[in-house]
């Protein structure tokens, strides 16, 4: 049920109350949270959802969960029988999430009984369980009244959490199949009438590493969603069911709307670009991504259909990794802030072919999926978009995430320790200004750890961490440079990296140059030995890691590099 | 005599206060922005230099760091480290736009130097520094032409050796130099290397203002407010600059909780609604004091007053974006043209043209009749939006009262969220505070937006536009230190109380040195810790008992704690506070209900529900005890406010305006 014409003053109102909803979520799970993954490095994101599992508001905090989101909530939406109370957790990249690491929680909101009758704002909050400290988990709260038989609207929330089991701490190793990545989670109840699954929630915990915080971010998520509920059901005591109803779905309409404008905008035309990741850390030949973007009139179709086979390593990504990254690169275009939610989407087709490298199927490792060959299906999207729209699209950025763990025995401190971190690098130049140094672009946004913090808590000390000169990609405009991180390890230790853009540099555009690729280095004893971009290595005290991060591409020819004059 | 001055914008702010019969006085003089001293010293001239004291706001530095004009910086760091400012936090400000850029830093890239040196966490030194290096690096520093230099060497707080010997060759070199370790002895790198860069930066500025009032302000107790809300000396504040950066804001909060408390209410939300911006700030039970400032983009960490800014004020612009919804913000019309009323050439609708088109500020007497306001260009600006915007007609109203209608409604939203993100991210509830409104267009939003929230008390202090110079009247002394010390697990209180005891040393003495008797001193020893493994502290008292307190603070913030997990104690902090004679509010008894003696007239205004004729009522001759239910406005000379049907204002007996709110 839609107006003929909406409201412009109450949709902008809307979507102000809506957008507040999804960012007082991220601001409880982010307060309540346990591990600094999701309260330093903020990886996390929160949203609301209309009764079809469309997203209507998302608090901007990860990219790479932008269009993973409504698929999860459509995968509980399918698997639960939602009734008043429950709320539904999932994890399997094959059945609604993206990578082990990343948890979803997701919560049916349905009308409070008492809202049909009277319009008081004392509304019910059915779910709203609570989880101590240690995984002990008991039920505070009654079985909620609810009216209706199907939910009104959702909210969820997903986090990465720090462990979640497989064969090395982290979760993030060079796999070979999927159950190796850790713990796998289908669509499930945690929560159901207000009772958490107990049983559930124990097999869970035995089988991470660290169940106290584990245990500690579920209920930091938990309550995320319960403030999500709680401020839909006061939206609806204040404005009326029927209000939020209609404004949910015109929210929706205003974001297809904008991004039909912007599509209309962009000339007609096939836009083909392909690129290749270096590697999957297991076989070693290339594997190559291919689209061709369709633009006519107000739709567009992103056809992936020529890109490589799913791979024996861990470079896979699932569908919804590819859908993220379509949604990030049209949503850059918008320019405006338009409400990110799944009007985005509607007038843009995907069409990714089944076991290949943009929509795996089980068994295959996904874990680099989710962090590098994310990056890289932005990359060609991108590079296909830059013909189409060439004075708003920069050259490639970076194009990895450097995933770098450190782990081992502490014999200082006298514990196990484990480290990681995501190291950021150049940025492409955009048309009209150089890209920027030691930056993270597109699909991540993580904070670094401070030196100092960094030396506190591990028996490691940074050597270096400084701009990588020159690594920048020459043009008319310069590519970004990268950085260098030089770790020396103060105890024995198992190295995993998983780093991308060390054989294939990010390209340049119009003309300009590319970036310069990475190098990852071990120097042992003052000597230094190249290491492959995917590897995991027994190091040892003393020797130093130096992930040297690449370049983003240049834009436009230099004047120098084109018009040389003759000697 | 002592004054209180705020330089603002368009005005600059003086007030009086005469200790010996607890007189208060205020007047305005035009702010001098090409040189902001010139104003300073006229008022003071008016004020008849008849003052012992003076306290000021530190607007020069503040805009020397916004407007990019402070002293050409260098920076030295740690072999390897002399990108930290660039790399910063290596995330990007903006997530979907492939344009936006971080602040640069305030060193540029040929100015960021290098010394061979490192300590450990422990302050062990891995590599001494070598003397015969200064030397290089004094020439490099003498071809840059650097004025100022900020050192920042990886573990200085805790192991200050190699920069005090690096500071003590620039030093001797006549080189105005900061150094991390003594600005902001703290971990986290980049953070400390940002204030410190900032205090270089702008130091020499506040410096050189300040010389030239001090020249003129012989035997004056001349002093600066500080952005942790207290006051210290001019010659301190000249070489601590970065203290002061956010002095502006803190005037305001200082006063607004000031006056709230004289009112009888400790949990206020202030809420300052300017021209171009919106500052809000939380205070239960006392200011809250933050150290994760930032002042354009950069963080600043030393404790500053937790104050949230709001991108929409009166003179946000509304306009029509191409997905068919209504916009107001963040583009701004600002003071000049300023919005369509004005009439000085801006043809956009804003936030006070809606106002005025709802009948809510009377043209007339806009503050206080000093300036007309154009009705008619208000009305042509909203009908070529309305016109743009297709509205649907509403029964009773005009197409452009029905857009002003909804300007109101979109700013009040906007605000609304952003008044609850603050609150709930610090583990509040809106709906258990007091709204405190000053600032000129606040009045006219404050009881609407007090009722989304569901804020049941609206208070509008008399003299609303004054009071950030009031609040420098009111500020205390305050020294804020820190030191970050990294103890892990049971550590004693009294190996803590040896490191404190010198910090409380230094405390007293300096503040003591300002001049305040030592019985009005009080020291507030602190520590911050976290749960072994976490990355963020909660600071908490320094007592026997802290460990039971940070857990219990843990469960109150984060819903959770752990006793029996390990603690980190990761800063001591002090805080000195000598406290000063403050002003006392001018009162009188409560008398007659009725307020018909600041009756004006009765005009046409648009409420939600329709038009209406509403009273008008001068806020000038309201008296302690005089009761005015809504829908009602009552104007004052720089501030005017609107109550509704179902709003129900008194006047208190410090002539505050203390609103019931009415539900909806």
């Amino acid at each position: 049920m839609q107006p003929a014409a909406p409201d412009p003053i109450r949709l902008e109102v809307f979507k102000h109350l809506f957008a507040s909803v999804a960012e007082e979520m991220g601001v409880v799970l982010r307060r309540t949270s346990y591990s600094p993954n999701i309260k330093e490095r903020r990886d996390f994101s929160c949203a609301l959802f209309d009764a079809a599992g469309q997203m209507i508001a998302q608090a901007a905090h990860i990219p790479v969960h932008l269009g993973a989101m409504p698929l999860s909530v459509q995968a509980a939406i399918a698997a639960c029988d939602f009734a008043p109370g429950d709320v539904a957790i999932l994890n399997d990249p094959y059945r609604g999430g993206t990578h082990l690491p990343d948890i979803t929680l997701v919560t049916p909101i349905f009308l409070p009984a008492q809202t049909l009758r009277i319009s008081s704002g004392q509304a019910t909050t059915p779910g709203e369980a609570t989880v101590p400290a240690g995984g002990d988990m008991r039920v505070e709260h009654e079985k909620p009244e609810g009216s209706g038989e199907r939910p009104f609207a959702f909210a969820a929330s997903r986090a990465h959490h720090a462990d979640v089991g497989g064969m090395s701490p982290g979760s993030m190793p060079i796999a070979r199949e999927l159950i190796q990545e850790g713990v796998i989670i289908p669509p499930l109840k945690l929560v159901e009438a207000g009772r958490v699954n107990q049983g559930l929630l124990d097999l869970l915990l035995a089988n991470v590493r660290t169940p106290e915080e584990r245990a500690g971010d579920l209920r930091a998520q938990l309550a995320a969603n319960a403030t999500g509920m709680r401020r839909m059901n006061e939206l609806i005591a204040r404005y009326g069911v029927d209000e939020v109803q209609q404004h949910m779905q015109a929210l929706v309409d205003y974001a297809e709307r904008m991004t039909r404008r912007l599509l209309a905008g962009l000339p007609d035309g096939v836009y083909r670009f392909r690129d290749w990741m270096d590697d999957d850390g297991v076989d070693p030949e290339p594997a190559e991504i291919a689209v061709a973007v369709a633009i006519a009139g107000e739709q567009a179709t992103v056809d992936f259909t020529g890109t490589s086979l799913q791979r024996r390593g861990s470079v896979n990504a699932v569908y919804a990794i590819t859908l993220s990254a379509v949604l990030y690169a049209f949503r850059c275009l918008l320019g405006d802030d338009v409400p990110t939610n799944s009007g985005c989407l509607r007038p843009i087709r995907v069409i990714a072919p089944e076991g290949t490298l943009v929509n795996a199927r089980p068994p295959a490792p996904v874990a680099g999926g989710n962090v590098e060959t994310s990056q890289r299906i932005t990359d060609v999207l991108l590079g296909a978009l830059a013909q189409a729209a060439p004075e708003r699209v920069p050259a490639a950025s970076q194009g990895t995430m450097n995933n770098l763990t450190i782990g081992g025995w502490d014999g200082e401190r006298g514990q196990p320790f484990a480290y990681y971190e995501t190291i950021a690098g150049g940025m492409g130049a955009r048309p009209g200004k150089d890209g920027a140094d030691a930056i993270h672009t597109h699909m991540t946004n993580t904070l670094n750890t401070p030196v100092e913090a960094l030396e506190y808590a591990y028996p490691l000390r940074v050597q270096r961490y400084e701009i990588r000169r020159g690594s920048g990609g020459s043009g008319q405009w310069r590519g970004g440079d990268g950085v260098c991180r030089d770790i020396e390890l103060l105890a024995d230790a198992q190295v995993t990296i998983l780093s991308e853009r060390r054989v294939f540099a990010p390209y340049g555009l119009a003309g300009g140059q590319p970036g310069q690729p990475g190098r990852n280095l071990l120097i042992r004893d003052g000597e230094a030995q190249e290491l492959p971009g995917k590897t995991t290595l027994a190091a040892q005290s003393g020797d130093v890691i130096s992930v040297q991060s690449p370049g983003g591409g240049g834009w436009g020819a230099r004047v120098a590099d084109s018009d040389e004059l003759p000697l | 005599m002592r004054i209180g001055i705020d330089i603002g914008g368009t005005f600059t702010d003086f007030v009086l206060f005469d200790p010996a019969n607890g007189a208060l006085q205020t007047f305005k003089r035009l702010s001098t922005p090409r040189d902001p001293a010139e104003a300073v010293l006229e008022g003071l001239a008016e004020a008849g230099h008849r003052f012992t004291e003076i306290v000021h706001g530190s607007t020069v530095a503040t805009n020397a760091l916004l407007e990019r004009k402070g002293a050409t910086t260098a920076f030295v760091a740690t072999a390897g480290f002399r990108d930290l400012l660039a790399i910063g936090r290596q995330n990007r400000s903006q997530l979907y736009d492939f344009f936006a850029d971080r602040p640069e830093p305030l060193v540029p890239a040929e100015l960021r130097l290098e010394v061979l040196e490192r300590v450990d966490r422990h302050g062990h030194v891995l590599h001494a520094l070598d003397p015969a290096e200064l030397a290089p690096l004094l020439e490099q520093l003498g071809r840059t032409g650097a004025q100022s230099v900020a050192v920042c060497l990886l573990f200085s707080f805790a192991n200050p050796v190699h920069e005090q010997q690096v500071g003590a060759a620039l030093r001797q070199a006549g080189l105005l130099t900061s150094l991390s370790s003594e600005v902001l002895p703290e971990f986290r790198e980049y953070e400390r290397a940002s204030t410190t860069v900032i205090n270089a930066y702008v130091s020499p500025v506040l410096d050189r203002y300040i010389g030239r009032l001090a020249g003129q302000l012989q035997s004056v107790d001349f002093r600066i407010m500080q952005s942790n809300g207290g006051s210290i000396s001019a010659a301190q504040a000249r070489r601590e600059a970065v203290r002061s950066i956010l002095s502006g804001p803190a005037g305001g909060a200082v006063g607004a909780f000031h006056v709230a408390q004289a009112a009888g209410f400790e949990r206020v939300l202030t809420f300052d609604m300017g021209g171009t911006s919106t500052d809000v700030a939380l205070c239960d039970g006392g200011i809250q004091v933050t150290s994760e400032g930032e002042i354009g983009g950069l963080p600043v960490r030393i404790p500053v007053i937790d104050i949230h800014t709001v991108g929409a004020g009166g003179g946000s612009i509304a306009r029509v974006d191409v997905g068919g919804a209504l916009r107001v913000g963040p583009q701004s019309a600002g003071a000049d043209p300023g919005p369509a009323c004005y009439g000085r050439g801006g043809g956009a609708p804003t936030v006070t043209d809606a106002n005025l088109a709802l009948g809510r500020l009377p043209a007339d007497r806009f503050l206080g009749g000093q300036m007309a306001l154009d009705a008619a260009a208000s009305e042509a600006a909203l009908m070529r939006l309305a016109e743009a915007t297709q509205l649907a007609p509403v029964p009773g109203l005009s197409l452009a009262q029905a857009a002003a209608l909804g300007i109101v409604q979109i700013a009040n939203a906007h605000m609304e969220r952003a008044l609850r993100l603050i609150s709930v991210a610090r583990g509040h509830d809106p709906a258990d505070f007091a709204l405190l409104s000053f600032g000129g267009a606040g009045g006219l939003h404050a009881c609407d937006l007090a009722r989304g929230l569901g804020v049941r008390t609206v208070i509008v202090p008399p003299g609303a536009s004054t009071l950030s110079a009031f609040g420098m009247l009111v500020a205390d002394v305050v020294k804020d230190y820190v030191q970050t010390v990294m103890l892990v697990g049971t550590v004693g209180y009294q190996e803590m109380r040896e490191t404190m005891e010198r910090m409380e040393a230094r405390g007293l003495a300096e503040v003591a040195a300002e001049g305040v008797p030592a019985e009005r001193i009080t020291l507030f020893p602190q520590v911050d810790v976290r749960y072994r493994g976490q990355a963020y502290e909660l600071t908490v008292p320094l007592t026997p008992d802290f460990a039971a307190a940070f857990h219990a603070e843990h469960q109150r913030v984060y819903s959770h704690s752990q006793p029996g997990a390990t603690l980190e104690i990761v800063n001591l902090r002090l805080r000195a506070v000598g406290s000063v004679p403050r002003p006392v509010l001018p009162a009188a008894e409560p008398g007659d209900h009725d307020p018909a003696t600041a009756y004006l007239d009765h005009r046409p205004v648009v409420l939600s529900a329709g038009l209406a004729n509403v009273p008008f009522y001068d806020g000038a001759f309201l008296h302690p005890g005089h009761a005015l239910p809504g829908p009602v406005i009552i104007v004052y000379k720089d501030t005017t406010v609107f109550l509704a049907a179902g709003d129900r204002a008194t006047v208190d007996r410090h002539f505050n305006l203390i609103v019931a709110v009415g539900q909806q």
